[in-house]
């Protein structure tokens, strides 16, 4: 029958391994914005793209984010401090990241190095 | 039966069945992305493709049984001939080919059993099957997979929109999204490549063996691994815009941050999945984790009816390829070679039939969305509505 107890494994590290990605690239994001450095990623333009973007909004984008970043009530250390974290987020997450392509290629790389 | 021309039938449906399998996958990892534009739809596919391609080159082991399990093959069991795994290939192709022109993302592993299954009911009677294994490894994880992702992707999508929440009206930055998003839907173009092409690897492997062609239990061929790894890279080249298209905008609306937990909720079950060694569908979880997505966003809607359909599509797709699989198996036992040459001719104008009927409404990368773009446009959407500022006391 059903081996259960591998599918609760299987629920598990995978309910854990995408919440801790998903947050640290979440508050990564959240302290990219807090330090006055919101990121603003455009949509790819083709010819049938759901989101479009004019240059307009996106300038509009740019203004309201400076904005709110001149109005932060946060020092330059604090604000300092925020991006340190931010950037060690996203190494949190790309680590993740990294540790999942091991997962997927780690034993045949291992084995075409000869170890 | 001359042994040559079956071997060379079968190597060559194999590979387009491997072909199929790619076209049909690509919008598991690359559906959302192209929704949200964090990619192209032809960048998109491009990347998928050489993903896959790597992939298929690191797959670590090839399964060295066609069925795994459902089959009693080997000592004891039965011996599954050319003839009847040609038979499984036809059944295999022609449902990918169907549930690829309705767009349906439909499991390609479980078409495969479905042939299979089909054929060998007819070459040695419903003892050859094992129908416990056709439970534990097909149909249970039929139902977990959808729900085990969509879990996961909800609760990831609530912590993605909670964590980066600002009730002050200021800028959010969920734009940022779209760069992670890039990664995740990478990781699972790769990590489908070494699950999938190795399955294709694995049935040449085993024909080359039946016919002598190849000692027992000898190593994969260099060129088999090559022929593989390229044929199921051109298929996801090809991208199937049919199946991107209800993967991406027909479920629900994707934004970035959803995107992003959908993708990484796919990619994390499929490794967890394969590491452990609890097979689930690639496509059955990407499915699960878009629904999932869907439900966590607030003020998103999940369009139950394309999921029901969708749902449809596995409840048939076993039966369905297994049907096809056993009337292929039928005519190639009975009549003999004259029966693999009509199952070929006909296979083949099935798949000509179906190709000719999906230019009719043609979906390719540059209408992939346009539905729902045109919608959007039509009614003007107000983007971005500034969140509800929290009342204070």
């Amino acid at each position: 029958m059903i081996d259960w107890l591998a599918f609760v494994l299987v629920l598990v590290s995978a309910l854990v391994g995408t919440a801790v990605v998903v947050s640290a690239y979440s508050l990564g994001i959240r302290l990219l914005t807090i330090s006055g450095r919101t990121p603003i990623v455009t949509p790819a333009e083709f010819t049938d793209a759901i989101t479009i973007v004019t240059p307009a909004e996106i300038k509009a984008a740019e203004k309201r984010a400076k904005k709110a970043a001149k109005k932060s009530p946060l020092s330059e250390g604090q604000k300092r401090a925020a991006l340190v974290g931010a950037w060690a987020c996203f190494a949190v997450s790309a680590i993740a990241v990294v540790y999942g392509i091991y997962l997927i290629v780690g034993d045949h790389v291992i084995k075409l190095l000869g170890g | 039966m001359d042994t040559p021309l079956i071997v060379v039938l079968v190597i060559a449906l194999a590979l387009f069945f491997d072909f199929t399998n790619g076209f049909h996958d690509t919008a598991n990892a690359m559906a959302t992305p192209i929704a949200t534009g964090a990619l192209r739809p032809k960048v998109a596919v491009a990347l998928a493709a050489v993903l896959n391609l790597v992939g298929a080159f690191l797959s670590t082991e090839v399964a060295m049984t066609i069925s795994g399990g459902i089959i009693k093959e080997g000592p004891g069991g039965v011996l599954i001939t050319p003839e009847l795994i040609f038979a499984g290939l036809i059944g295999a192709i022609v449902w990918n080919m169907i549930t690829w022109l309705l767009g349906l993302p439909s499991s390609s592993s479980h078409a495969l059993f479905g042939g299979l299954i089909g054929a060998a009911l007819v070459g040695f009677g419903v003892g050859a099957i094992d129908f416990s294994v056709v439970l534990s490894k097909v149909i249970l994880p039929a139902l977990l997979a959808p729900l085990t992702a969509g879990l996961i992707a909800y609760i990831a999508t609530k912590l993605a929109y909670a964590i980066t929440r600002r009730h002050d009206g200021k800028p959010d930055g969920r734009d940022g999204f779209r760069h992670a998003q890039i990664f995740s839907s990478s990781l699972v173009a790769l990590a489908h490549g070494t699950n999938d092409a190795q399955k294709t690897m694995g049935i040449i492997t085993l024909t080359l063996v039946a016919a002598g062609v190849q000692a027992v239990g000898s190593d994969v061929q260099p060129w088999v691994i090559v022929t593989c790894a390229v044929a199921i890279a051109l298929g996801t080249y090809m991208g199937g815009w049919r199946i991107i298209k209800t993967l991406g905008t027909g479920l629900t609306d994707v934004k970035p941050a959803q995107g992003f937990a959908a993708e990484t909720a796919t990619a994390a079950t499929i490794l967890a999945s394969s590491h452990v060694g609890f097979a689930l569908s690639t496509t059955q979880v990407a499915s699960g984790s878009v629904i999932g997505s869907g439900l966590g966003r607030r003020g998103s809607k999940v369009r139950w009816r394309t999921a029901g359909r969708i749902g449809i599509g596995w409840l048939m797709t076993l039966p369905a390829a297994g049907a096809v699989g056993a009337l292929a198996a039928f005519v190639a036992l009975q009549l003999g070679v004259v029966g693999i040459i009509i199952d070929t001719v006909v296979g083949v104008a099935v798949i000509a039939g179906i190709f000719l009927w999906s230019r009719r409404s043609e979906v390719s990368a540059n209408n992939v969305v346009s539905e729902v773009a045109d919608s959007g446009r039509a009614v003007k959407i107000k983007r971005n509505p500034k969140p509800k500022k929290k009342v204070k006391k």
